[in-house]
């Protein structure tokens, strides 16, 4: 009797202990969470101070944000950068890409998650393929071929809002076509067929029914092509010349070559910058996260 | 023949819902690859540039000059450039994962701020990477830098403050905000699979007396392993071809970090485009891109069991 009390108090007492390890465990883990969290968003904090604060300051190191260097900021970062111009240039192109990338996209993913034809391996492969090539090299040849087409065919390439839209379309087909097939896949094969047995070609089947149901996965899509296309530096920094088409990070890195030391202007601009994606992603953020991983947890 | 000619009959639309897609590879991706694996074999330069795919035909010239050839500058550059692009990436991917993986591990856990927590890391990934190059190159300044101030002034964990913009600190100063700017979608991926992982594993596993550190080991992570396999790929791939940052940072948009931090991805297009020296820039871009291939098969290799395509 007395050694089973014993047993009982040492194992309540180990229990307790564990307990009391696994809630200090807990919050020890969750103020390692929230400083890394501060350290996280310390730099975005520190863009919008900067962005706030005068030239002399930001050089000499005493940044103090004033109400009156905001106005200054973020009304010369349009007039200085032409950041306008950039602006609409960005919006135009990418608003584009993401309408036609995702139209061939979402056509090409539901053939490859509805279809078993000969050649759709090769199809698969060839997509994920496209993104083992490195950039770089097909950068030259792209365009000197737009400069023959230009040339012999006398559509003008380089330099056009058309010449950026179409790259940038066919850059990001084949990662769309993979979030999409993921999201046709996971439709039931069933919801078509009762839709074919009423009456619908394959076709309109996948007009009327599936596309519908798809919509987040196309939402997640088109999120994705807007922020990559967003970021694109190094194709629109050597495919246009002019600031009619340019885009904002080249207008950017055009700024930073000549102006140096404006970080005034510079952290005004990147906050503007960021803004209407940050935007673009929390309101929409529910389909992108769906749409990435259901593609990454299904393999 | 007949099986072909019905197979072909029966998914006609699928080849027609694909014509758009493969006709914009074709003319983006596959045919310009093709004539840059040409151009590798040319010797294309300021003077030939003209004449394009005519110009003068050097066999394997281009690689032997960065490979092999001792006079050319372009070799030691392309070397440094390849070894911080193999340091760079074990660096960046190592981290991001080890913190995505203790990010979702702890964001899976309910507790007060769970929302707030999870979108507030999130952030750092919807920041364009040419503004997260120009911003940390602001914050890495020496003198005036916020970090300096930090590191020496604030906190005085350094005697005095480095130099992160120039010398051996340059890949720290690029390997950082790459960390940064990835671990956010890294673990939001994990965090998405480790909620699939049922709870009866872990318990099944603590009757039997697991540590925290074999719970880890034998549960999480073989549960983990396509997805971390799918991030380790496109992680690779995107370090090895990352240049947004580095063009940024450095050199007021020159994008040239000096032999400790330039990237593979940097040095070509900076000898392509600004040196005019296309052979050796394609040749070069035929070397990265025979070496990122070779990294694919070993992922291939590692992961094949855990891929379940379809």
């Amino acid at each position: 009797m007395i050694t089973d009390k014993v047993i009982t108090q040492n194992v309540s007492k180990k229990y307790l202990n564990y307990r009391q390890k696994k809630k200090i465990k807990r919050y020890l883990s969750l103020t390692m969470l929230w400083i890394f969290i501060g350290i996280t968003i310390f730099p975005l904090i520190w863009m919008v101070i900067s962005s706030m604060s005068n030239q002399e300051g930001l050089l000499t190191g005493k940044i103090q944000p004033q109400l009156k260097n905001i106005l200054i900021n973020y009304h010369d970062m349009w007039t200085n950068i032409n950041f306008g111009l950039y602006f609409k240039n960005s919006l135009i192109i990418d608003a584009s890409t993401t309408i036609i990338a995702l139209s061939i996209a979402v056509l090409a993913g539901y053939a490859l998650a509805r279809f078993k034809f000969i050649g759709s391996n090769l199809f698969g492969i060839a997509t994920l393929g496209t993104q083992m090539i490195p950039g770089i090299l097909f950068l030259l040849p792209l365009y000197l071929i737009f400069l023959q087409i230009q040339q012999t065919l006398g559509i003008k390439m380089v330099n056009t809002y058309h010449g950026i839209i179409i790259t940038y379309s066919a850059f990001y087909i084949p990662f769309s076509i993979w979030i999409l097939r993921g999201f046709f896949a996971s439709i039931p094969l069933e919801i078509e067929e009762a839709a074919r047995i009423d009456g619908c070609t394959q076709f309109s089947a996948f007009i009327r029914v599936i596309l519908p149901l798809a919509i987040p996965g196309i939402i997640a899509a088109a999120i994705y092509i807007f922020l990559m296309a967003w970021d694109e530096l190094l194709f629109a920094w050597v495919l246009t010349t002019s600031a009619d088409v340019q885009t904002i990070p080249v207008g950017i890195r055009l700024f930073v070559g000549n102006y140096q030391n404006r970080y005034d202007l510079l952290m005004a601009a990147s906050t503007v910058v960021t803004i209407p994606v940050a935007l673009i992603f929390f309101l929409l953020q529910k389909y992108f996260i769906s749409g990435m991983t259901a593609g990454a947890v299904k393999g | 023949m007949d099986y072909l000619k019905q197979n072909f009959k029966k998914n006609k639309l699928a080849y027609i819902l694909i014509l758009p897609a493969i006709v914009a590879m074709l003319m983006i991706h596959f045919i310009p690859m093709a004539e840059g694996l040409y151009i590798s074999l040319l010797k294309l330069n300021q003077y030939t540039l003209l004449k394009f795919l005519h110009a003068p035909f050097i066999g394997l010239e281009n690689f032997y000059t960065i490979l092999f050839d001792p006079s050319s500058t372009l070799r030691i550059g392309f070397m440094d450039a390849v070894r911080n692009t193999i340091i760079y990436t074990i660096a960046t991917n190592l981290s991001v994962l080890i913190i995505g993986l203790w990010l979702a591990h702890v964001l899976k856990q309910q507790f007060i701020g769970r929302g707030i927590a999870r979108t507030l890391l999130l952030l750092p990934w919807v920041v364009p990477s040419y503004v997260v190059g120009l911003l940390w190159g602001f914050m890495w300044r020496q003198d005036s830098g916020i970090i300096n101030k930090i590191l020496v002034d604030y906190l005085h964990i350094l005697p005095n403050k480095p130099f992160w913009l120039i010398g051996p600190n340059v890949i720290i100063a690029i390997i950082i905000p790459t960390i940064w700017r990835s671990f956010p979608m890294t673990m939001i991926m994990l965090l998405a699979a480790l909620q699939t992982i049922s709870d009866d594993y872990y318990e099944a596993a603590e009757i039997d007396g697991a540590t925290g550190w074999q719970k880890l080991i034998y549960v999480t992570l073989p549960f983990l392993k396509p997805v971390i396999g799918t991030l380790i790929l496109f992680g690779m791939i995107g370090s090895i071809y990352s240049y947004n940052i580095v063009a940024m940072m450095f050199g007021n948009g020159a994008g040239y970090p000096g032999d400790w931090g330039d990237l593979v991805m940097t040095n070509i297009s900076r000898n392509s485009f600004n040196m005019w020296q296309f052979g050796t820039g394609a040749a070069a871009s035929v070397m990265l891109m025979i070496g990122v291939l070779a990294l694919t098969g070993i992922w291939y290799k590692v992961f094949k069991d855990s891929l379940t395509m379809q």
